[in-house]
């Protein structure tokens, strides 16, 4: 049989720098609406993990592809809101995206 | 920011827009069109059946109100804005009522030839919902996001053709 490795996805996520919550607060936050919207034993199969992103206001959480949906539609559907700003196949890419992107002017709201 | 989003266009409320030239990607919402409407493309926004007539472009439902008064009001091409704001401070009992409320509403919105517009209803830059989250959504309900993208683009395409061909940046 072949070993394979379910695909996973990343995806970094900018919240409130105001938020009083620390990042496993947050986490633990998305976790519970994600359990409540699509049951304990799809979050369980999700795989959610918390990566420690090393950006301020940004989480970096990683889920199996085949979750992603449900994960995306939790995240929009949870208060303290949380946005999307990158998603990718990798940790390394993830980082190297947020990176790219100008995180001075997200804060300030500059389009 | 729209580009992270993954956004071409951005729709913002006339009273937080800060900038004096009018910028490409973004559309000012508005109650009633103001003087700025001549240079600033633009879309008028109601949420109050009572104040809905033929100027309006787009009418932020609630999806829990009973939409018979829509029915009578609803002009063809009307926008019927949903707000996912809302639905945050729902529990999650509330949450699949209100999907069940917004697939019926783009149900209503298809065969009344109205545009069904699904929105973040941001009111800060945190707020705001990525294009692949919406489309999550949008798969949840049943929509194809590809149809509901060229939809929607077709539907401001129209309203631009119309009204911004002067509104340059």
């Amino acid at each position: 049989m072949l070993n394979h490795r379910e695909k996973r996805r990343y995806l970094a996520i900018i919240y409130d720098e105001n938020n009083v919550y620390r990042h496993f607060q947050l986490h633990e936050k998305i976790v519970e609406r994600f359990k409540e919207l699509f049951g304990v034993i799809h979050y369980e199969l999700a795989m959610l993990k918390l990566y420690d992103s090393k950006f301020g206001n940004i989480l970096f959480v990683g889920c199996k592809l085949k979750y992603l949906d449900y994960f995306l539609v939790s995240l929009s559907l949870t208060q303290p809101s949380f946005t999307v700003v990158s998603l990718s196949g990798t940790i390394k890419k993830l980082r190297k995206n947020v990176s790219s992107l100008d995180i001075r002017n997200i804060k300030s709201g500059v389009n | 920011m729209s580009k992270i989003l993954d956004l071409d266009i951005i729709g913002i409320d006339s009273n937080y827009s800060t900038n004096t030239e009018p910028v490409e990607n973004i559309i000012l919402r508005m109650d009633k069109k103001y003087s700025m409407a001549d240079y600033y493309p633009y879309l008028i926004v109601s949420d109050n059946i009572k104040t809905l007539d033929g100027k309006t472009d787009l009418f932020l439902i609630d999806p829990f109100q009973r939409k018979d008064a829509i029915k009578s009001k609803a002009k063809r091409a009307l926008g019927v804005e949903i707000s996912i704001a809302f639905a945050k401070k729902l529990n999650a009992t509330m949450v699949g009522k209100w999907l069940k409320e917004v697939k019926s509403i783009y149900e209503f919105c298809k065969s009344n030839d109205c545009q069904f517009i699904l929105s973040s209803g941001a009111r800060s830059i945190n707020e705001l919902v990525s294009a692949r989250s919406f489309e999550s959504i949008l798969k949840l309900i049943g929509v194809s996001p590809k149809n509901y993208w060229n939809e929607i683009t077709e539907w401001l395409f129209t309203k631009n053709k119309v009204r911004w061909v002067y509104a340059k940046p």
